[in-house]
């Protein structure tokens, strides 16, 4: 290959490279701020949660707080984190944990095998 | 919409989407690193010849000696013998059978690492090939004549192993679903499979001939000899010799077919990075369809998932073809069927980086059950504990989202560069003159930026 081209080369990387950085200068801000606040409730009508699964965003060390208001009676099950708790017919149970393990999590009517939860947690 | 949950059976902790700033340094350190690869440029070709030499004798007679070969093929049909068992009368849930871990998690994601690390580790425990040549063996000795075989058609080449990988993969992500929710495939129905495909390849063997059908037809021997020839350790001549790393792979896809093997196994493993990511939205838009043309739940999600990963198939077959296509177009080119095969080889890389990438948290917490509660109790019947290590479970904390990051963008960029040097190197060796083969290769560099930045945007989306 010709030194020119080899120029042109290393100016088309360096172009990417400065825009790529641009990128990253962009996302950077808005990292940490769309994490859950206070205490969530899912509710179970007929076996599924009403306004489909879920979705609670944590950052490590926080705590996990959420509460199931459930119609039919079930056993819940948070995976990953590895916690039970039984749930009566239009009883409720709380959960109360700290988020220590990074990743994304389900929880589910372990009976029915339907999930109600998407927990992600960010490091 | 999110009333359509694709959930894996096994995995109870789904790795985070790597964030937007390691997206970008991994992109633009995949490129860098192309342009340089541009500008380097050798003139010779350096992998074409392996340079094998013979490791000690008495390390080759002891490994591949009779003894340790039959107990190698022993412990191989003890152990498809045991996951068939265990997932024919052991427990329906799929996390506590040994089962589906075993077979989907330790022996499919296991030998690939162990092949690339160790060699064609799986031939000696394949106990198809056990079966076949003790079989082989005893028809020789009772009929005093060795068996008669049929002549495999040439033109099959790899062919049966490409179709049979994505069988294996569509059984474990697609057949698993019911109700037009993906539950997960049962044990029961791995160890019906895994029965199902013993009758076949017995049979196949019995037809054509053990090795001949472990060469070219037999999935796994397929696929992990595949990418054992990364690596640096191999038989040749009854001997145990070691070779110039990447050399083995040059000589690989001279089978017909062998360019279809490599691209299923990209394909099958996009899709399952895709289909809760990057392609959820499609997926739910096709089932939307299958399912208003009065399809039932569970049919319309198969066919949504069948029809979408023949589509990325065919798309990563296109993607390659068109940088093919390319690089017959420079002057001095062999013809295009030549190159189609010649760089089929390349992507080798390329296919065990997304591996790596897509499986390797997965890998890692599984195997933590796999050698504690699903050996001590592999029916998982809750009052077995051969062990004592029944009561055990997986620590997800042993990985950080970070480590786990960086090892699927590191296995990527490694992937890559290694999928380049290849090529180039092939390049150098095919076209006479130097500046043809470097102009050759803008092609396939272009073929291998695309397949990774695609893997980096997997990564980037992978929960939607």
């Amino acid at each position: 290959m010709s030194s020119n081209a080899m120029r042109a080369l290393a100016g088309i990387a360096v172009v990417v490279v400065a825009v790529v950085l641009l990128v990253v200068l962009q996302s950077g801000s808005d990292d940490s701020s769309k994490t859950t606040k206070g205490l969530t409730t899912i509710v179970i009508k007929n076996g599924k949660p009403v306004g489909g699964i879920a979705q609670l965003t944590y950052n490590k060390g926080e705590e996990v707080r959420f509460k199931v208001d459930s119609d039919v009676s079930d056993e819940v099950h948070m995976h990953g984190y590895d916690i039970m708790k039984d749930v009566e017919a239009g009883g409720s149970v709380s959960f109360d944990f700290p988020a220590t393990i990074e990743g994304v999590f389900e929880a589910e009517l372990e009976g029915r095998k339907e999930q109600i939860l998407e927990l992600t947690v960010n490091p | 919409m999110s009333w359509l949950p694709v959930a894996h059976a096994l995995v109870a902790r789904k790795d985070l989407a790597i964030p937007t700033w390691l997206f970008a340094w991994g992109a633009s350190i995949v490129l860098i690193a192309s342009f340089f690869a541009l500008s380097i440029a050798w003139r010779k070709p350096r992998f074409e010849q392996e340079g094998w030499r013979p490791l000690r004798a008495g390390l080759s007679r002891a490994l591949l000696g009779p003894p340790v070969q039959a107990l190698c093929g022993a412990i191989g049909i003890f152990l498809l013998g045991l996951a068939i068992y265990a997932g024919l009368d052991g427990t329906e849930a799929p996390d506590r059978n040994f089962t589906l871990t075993f077979l989907y998690v330790t022996a499919w994601l296991g030998f690939p690492l162990l092949s690339v690390l160790l060699g064609d580790v799986f031939r000696p425990f394949n106990p198809w090939r056990a079966v076949g040549r003790l079989t082989g063996a005893a028809f020789t000795t009772l009929a005093g004549q060795r068996p008669a075989h049929l002549r495999y058609p040439e033109r099959l080449g790899r062919w049966p192993a490409a179709i049979g990988l994505i069988a294996v993969v569509w059984l474990e992500i697609v057949y698993g679903s019911s109700g037009g929710v993906a539950v997960g495939l049962s044990p029961q129905s791995a160890a019906t499979a895994a029965v199902v495909y013993s009758g076949y390849t017995l049979a196949m063997m019995a037809l054509f001939g053990t090795e001949r059908w472990c060469q070219t037809g037999e999935v796994f021997s397929v696929y992990f000899g595949m990418f054992a020839r990364l690596g640096s350790f191999g038989v040749k001549g009854g001997r145990l010799g070691i070779r110039r790393p990447l050399s083995a792979a040059t000589s690989w896809a001279t089978v017909p077919g062998s360019a279809a093997v490599v691209i299923a196994s990209i394909a099958t493993t996009s899709f399952d990075g895709a289909q809760e990511g990057a392609f959820k939205g499609a997926l739910e838009s096709t089932f939307e369809r299958f399912s208003d043309w009065g399809l039932g739940l569970t049919t319309a999600l198969r066919l949504t998932d069948t029809l979408w990963i023949l589509l990325i198939f065919a798309g990563v077959a296109a993607v390659y073809l068109i940088g093919v296509r390319g690089m017959s177009s420079v002057g001095g080119a062999p013809s295009f069927a030549k190159l189609r095969d010649g760089f089929a080889h390349t992507l080798i890389p390329i296919a065990f980086a997304y591996l790596v990438a897509h499986y390797f948290s997965l890998f890692v917490f599984q195997e933590q059950a796999q050698f504690t509660y699903l050996l001590s109790d592999p029916l998982g019947t809750g009052t077995t504990d051969l062990f004592g290590t029944a009561s055990s479970g997986i620590d997800f904390q042993v990985l950080s989202s970070n480590a786990i990051w960086y090892v699927q963008v590191g296995a990527l960029v490694v992937g890559h560069v290694v999928g380049l040097t290849l090529a180039h190197d092939r390049a150098t060796a095919w076209w006479g003159d130097y500046r043809q083969a470097a102009r050759s290769q803008y092609w396939m560099l272009a073929v291998m930026v695309a397949f990774t930045c695609f893997g980096l945007y997997l990564l980037s989306v992978a929960n939607g």
